[in-house]
């Protein structure tokens, strides 16, 4: 075959359409990048070409329910360097590490970074306005001094682990800091230049300002007022017991709202570092679980109530101090038993072997559905971080032991504020509420209410009915029974002591307790649930009556004070045995002289103060028991 | 045998000196800000390129009055001088390396790349091999084997520097002007599958071309490494859009984009005159693709025929690649943009080819 020119000019032909075909098929695919996939490399493009110069915005700020400041911002120099402005980079280094306190090689290091702005990180960072001083004195080239802000808790180690603390770039690390960062943090503003690829800034580009947003202020339910009770009683216990540990919480029964959560050991929030993590990292009112003992006899009894299993004074139980259960002697903590008694007496009593009749009477499923109701083995939601669940015996796992030391309270974990929640649903009509501590969110500038979080009712667990006799019952068990040292003149306390074996590595330990008491008031209508917890109390009997009871006692007194409770005419009179000291009525003293006093017949010491001959002002005021020689103030004056 | 001479493709001309402007203006553009950055004068390769340009239009002038069969007469030696070049460039001291290839010979400021004469000698040597032995080409043993072993040793050494993208040039240069003398379709089958499995087994030997094949498939896989030059091209066309940014407005050139002005300056092109701007661009070289083989189906003889096609192939094939690998369609190898790209080498080359070009054009009778 001969190659003709017929072939060739075909080819040609052929080749010249090829060629225009490639060239159509790259000028599709321009086309592609640049309206298909244009906006997406735009995009992309305008990242790298953009600079941000971030703008940090202000901390939300944590207040009180009554608007007293708990976490705030203070102003904290920090310390900028630009490396090309630098001078002298050695003799720079030495003057800042000599202030900072830091090695001379790492400023250098600094000074000497091929960036445009670098910061000391962490030594130069929020420093004292004194090093600040200094470093401005000396006037060095490259080394500025920015303003900063840092979080700063005015009451310092107080409220502690509720609050958390924030890191050294104003960012949440623990407790509602970490819970609610990012409504605490605002967002980031900047101004966005453009860039070329060395730095410097693109002509004929505008730069683009984005305002930071500050974050809201965050109003808790706490009432400081409470709060710092609980601390002060915590204070005192602390050094009276040596305990290992304490938890303190305040509710309030109708909403659900955390007036006061304190524990030891505490820390303070500028100061963590130097705290081992666990005691920072464990929140123990929501966090610890153990054996809640007696205090968790009020679930067994609201259950029995609600199901008409017991009519508190009529049925009566015969207590000879231990019950047997399958085959396993169960004891009272009263040795040779509480004898013949009404169920209202085996309350106060905390008889174990008739709450253990009272779970029979019940059955295993009835109780526990009770015991789950009451929120028991799942969290309550309240909103901190590390909640715990507590833990239940499986049902199918409850035999009759079980079953019978469930029912006064061994047998089972639960977490305080658990008990907390159960208790408040017991004495409040029978509304479980989910407990919650951010009250409301402020707007920063206006002050406004921008979101405000309501009540929230999980659900109805048992009738008013029964509701109004647990409140008779557990006042009497203060006025008449064992919690006595709860007892508040004219509060009507309501509440139950509660000692817990504590348990490890499966077996019980000897003379190490958790002593606790829980308690409303007042009766009648309760305002204000209160749980102490102490764990293993030193030089004491490790009873909660003894020991917990007297701390929710003054806890009660003071709070329901400051929150304008008035005190109620009516109540359940406490039975007075003689190792209680007597009441006495204070006498009205006033216009009295000095020699009036003296023939005054009262077992009370006189606190005399002022100059004069009449008494013009004496507090308390007439009318108020106290117990006798108790201390009256006086304050004399001239007659009018 | 020689027939009169006439006026040379005017429209050839035009179409040259329209991309060499467009060139010069781009070139100026995408260079300006390097050049202030590097030099202190924002018109340092401008002025260079500028007198690239004078001198190529110089040689293409003088070679479009140099009558193309002088070509076939010096076609062996010039053939020969290049492979010795070739071999001269691969020994350190002589050669030079540039962006990690050994692939210049330099005098002072005056440096060639062999690599990018010996195109020019195969297309000379090949189109009087074929225009000889047309006859037998069709047969595998006497035309095609011959030939293609030529180019083939032609583009080991060429690997050897290594200058992937010219090699490739080369050889697509040679396999369409084989076609065009006649070899079998049949032959060209069998080649294909031959020449991908080559292909490939060059690509998996060298571990820097995998990463070039991979990073086009996916720039953003290695955004810094291998997928850097693909992502910072596509950043520069893509905001471009149907008019562009406008003449000196890209971004991209701001040091994002290395050395903008040379293998990719048609992506600053696309940026700042847009989809416009960029498909004028591929309109004029399809013209003078069309003008190219035009002249080769007007040329007097079987040589005048396939040294025509293998110039206008040689061109439209580099701005094919070089345009593809631009907007991503191929992976990054390395190649200029005739006319338009930075640099003496390149530039004047691609006019001298335009001049012996219109000389055919001269004889050539449509």
């Amino acid at each position: 075959m001969r190659v003709s020119y017929v072939t060739v000019r075909k080819r040609l032909t052929l080749v010249l359409l090829i060629g225009f075909f490639i060239f159509a098929i790259i000028d599709v695919r321009l086309g592609y990048v640049q309206f298909a996939l244009g906006e997406m490399l735009t995009e992309r493009a305008k990242d790298l070409w953009s600079r941000n110069i971030p703008f940090e915005p202000e901390r939300g700020e944590i207040l009180d329910r009554n608007g007293v400041p708990l976490a705030t911002n203070v102003s904290a120099p920090s310390v900028l360097v630009v490396p090309r402005q630098i001078e002298n980079p050695a003799e720079t280094a030495e003057k800042l590490a000599n202030i900072l306190n830091m090695p001379v090689e790492k400023v250098y290091k600094h000074l000497t970074k091929k960036t445009s702005i670098e910061r000391i990180h962490p030594e130069g960072r929020k420093i004292s306005h004194e090093k600040a001083k200094e470093i401005r004195a000396l006037g060095l080239k490259g080394v500025y001094i920015a303003e900063d802000s840092k979080r700063y808790y005015p009451f310092g180690s107080y409220l502690s682990h509720v609050l958390g603390f924030a890191g050294i770039d104003n960012q949440g690390l623990m407790g509602l800091e970490l819970y609610y960062d990012k409504e605490l943090s605002g967002q980031k503003g900047s101004v966005q230049f453009y860039s070329d690829a060395k730095g410097k800034r693109m002509p004929d580009m505008a730069d683009a300002y984005t305002s930071p947003v500050d974050g809201l202020n965050l109003k808790l339910t706490i009432d400081t007022r409470v709060q710092t009770i609980l601390e002060r009683e915590l204070d005192i216990a602390e050094t009276t017991y040596r305990p290992d540990g304490m938890i303190a919480i305040a509710m309030n029964p109708n909403n659900g709202e955390i007036l006061g959560m304190a524990s030891r050991p505490t820390f303070d929030p500028a100061d963590f570092q130097n705290v081992p993590p666990e005691v920072f990292n464990r929140n123990l009112p929501i966090w610890s679980t153990y054996e809640p003992g007696s205090t968790f006899k009020i679930i067994t009894l609201a259950a029995a109530l609600e199901e008409k299993k017991v009519d508190l004074l009529r049925d009566h139980f015969y207590d000879s101090g231990h019950v047997h259960v399958a085959g396993a002697t169960l004891h009272c903590w009263k040795r040779g038993g509480h004898g013949s008694q009404s169920f209202l007496e085996v309350v106060q009593n905390s008889c174990n072997p008739g709450f253990v009749e009272l779970g029979e009477r019940l059955g295993k499923e009835k109780l526990f559905e009770y015991i789950k109701a009451f929120g028991f083995g799942e969290k309550t939601g309240i909103d901190l971080q590390g909640e715990g669940k507590g833990i239940l015996f499986p049902l199918h796992r409850v035999g009759p032991v079980e079953q019978a030391t469930t029912a006064f309270g061994q047998g089972v974990a639960v977490t305080p504020i658990q008990q907390v929640a159960a208790v408040a649903a017991a004495v409040n009509g029978g509304f479980l509420y989910t407990p919650y501590i951010a009250k409301e969110w402020l707007d920063p500038v206006t002050g406004e209410v921008v979101r405000r979080q309501t009540p929230q009712v999980k659900r109805r667990v048992i009738s008013e009915e029964t509701s109004k006799q647990i409140r008779y019952a557990l006042e009497s068990v203060v006025a008449q029974g064992t919690g006595k040292g709860a007892f508040v003149d004219g509060y009507r306390v309501g509440g139950k002591t509660g000692t817990a074996q504590k348990a490890k590595d499966g077996q019980y330990l000897k003379n190490n307790h958790i002593v606790s008491f829980i308690g409303f008031a007042p009766a009648d209508a309760p305002q204000l649930v209160v749980y102490v917890a102490v764990d293993n109390p030193k030089g004491t009997v490790q009873f909660g009556g003894v020991v917990a009871a007297p701390i929710v006692g003054n806890i009660m007194e003071d709070s329901l004070r400051a929150l304008g409770v008035k005190p109620r005419k009516e109540q359940m009179e406490k039975e007075t045995t003689w190792l209680d000291p007597r009441l006495v009525k204070i006498p009205n003293l006033i216009g009295l002289t000095k020699k009036d006093l003296q023939q005054q017949l009262f077992n009370l010491k006189l606190d005399v103060s002022g100059e004069g001959d009449v008494v013009i002002e004496q507090a308390p005021e007439p009318g108020v028991k106290v117990k006798e020689g108790a201390t009256i103030r006086i304050y004399l004056g001239t007659k009018r | 045998m020689h027939g009169k001479r006439s006026a040379p493709d005017f429209l050839l001309i035009i179409i040259t000196f329209s991309l060499l402007a467009i060139g010069l203006v781009m070139v100026y553009s995408a260079s300006a800000v390097w050049a202030d950055y590097k030099f202190h004068d924002s018109f340092f390769f401008a002025k260079r390129q500028l007198l690239f340009a004078a001198v190529g239009i110089i040689a293409m002038f003088f070679f479009m009055n140099i009558d193309y069969w002088t070509w076939r007469t010096w076609a062996k030696v010039l053939l020969i001088i290049c492979f010795i070049l070739l071999v001269l460039v691969l020994i350190p001291g002589v050669g030079v390396v540039r962006n990690g290839s050994r692939s210049w010979i330099g005098i002072g400021a005056f440096s060639i790349q062999p690599s990018e004469f010996m195109k020019m000698a195969m297309i000379s040597f090949l189109a009087k091999f074929l225009s000889e032995n047309q006859k037998k080409i069709p047969s595998f043993k006497k035309g095609l084997l011959p030939s293609l072993t030529l180019v083939f040793v032609a583009f080991a050494m060429i690997m050897l520097q290594p200058d992937l993208g010219t090699g490739t040039v080369m050889v697509g240069t040679c396999i369409v002007m084989i076609f065009v003398a006649g070899a079998r379709i049949s032959h060209f089958v069998g080649l294909a599958f031959v020449g991908i499995a080559g292909f490939v087994g060059l690509v998996l030997s060298a571990p820097y071309r995998i990463k070039r094949i991979t990073s086009f498939l996916n720039p953003w896989e290695d955004p810094l490494g291998s997928g850097f030059q693909m992502i910072q091209s596509l950043y520069a066309i893509g905001p471009g859009g149907l008019f562009g940014l406008g003449l000196g407005q890209s971004r991209q050139k701001f040091f994002y984009l290395p050395e903008p002005q040379t293998d990719f300056i048609f992506a600053i092109l696309a940026e700042e005159l847009g989809f416009i701007g960029g498909s004028l661009v591929l309109l004029l070289f399809s013209l003078l693709l069309w003008r190219g083989v035009r002249i080769a189906l007007g040329a007097p003889d079987l040589y005048g025929s396939f040294l025509a096609v293998g110039i206008i192939a040689m061109i439209a094939i580099q701005v094919m690649i070089n345009i593809g690998v631009v907007t991503g369609l191929m992976p990054v190898t390395g190649i200029t943009l005739p006319f338009l790209s930075y640099g003496g080498s390149s530039l004047t080359l691609m006019l001298m080819a335009i001049g012996v070009l219109l000389n055919i054009s001269r004889y050539a009778r449509y």
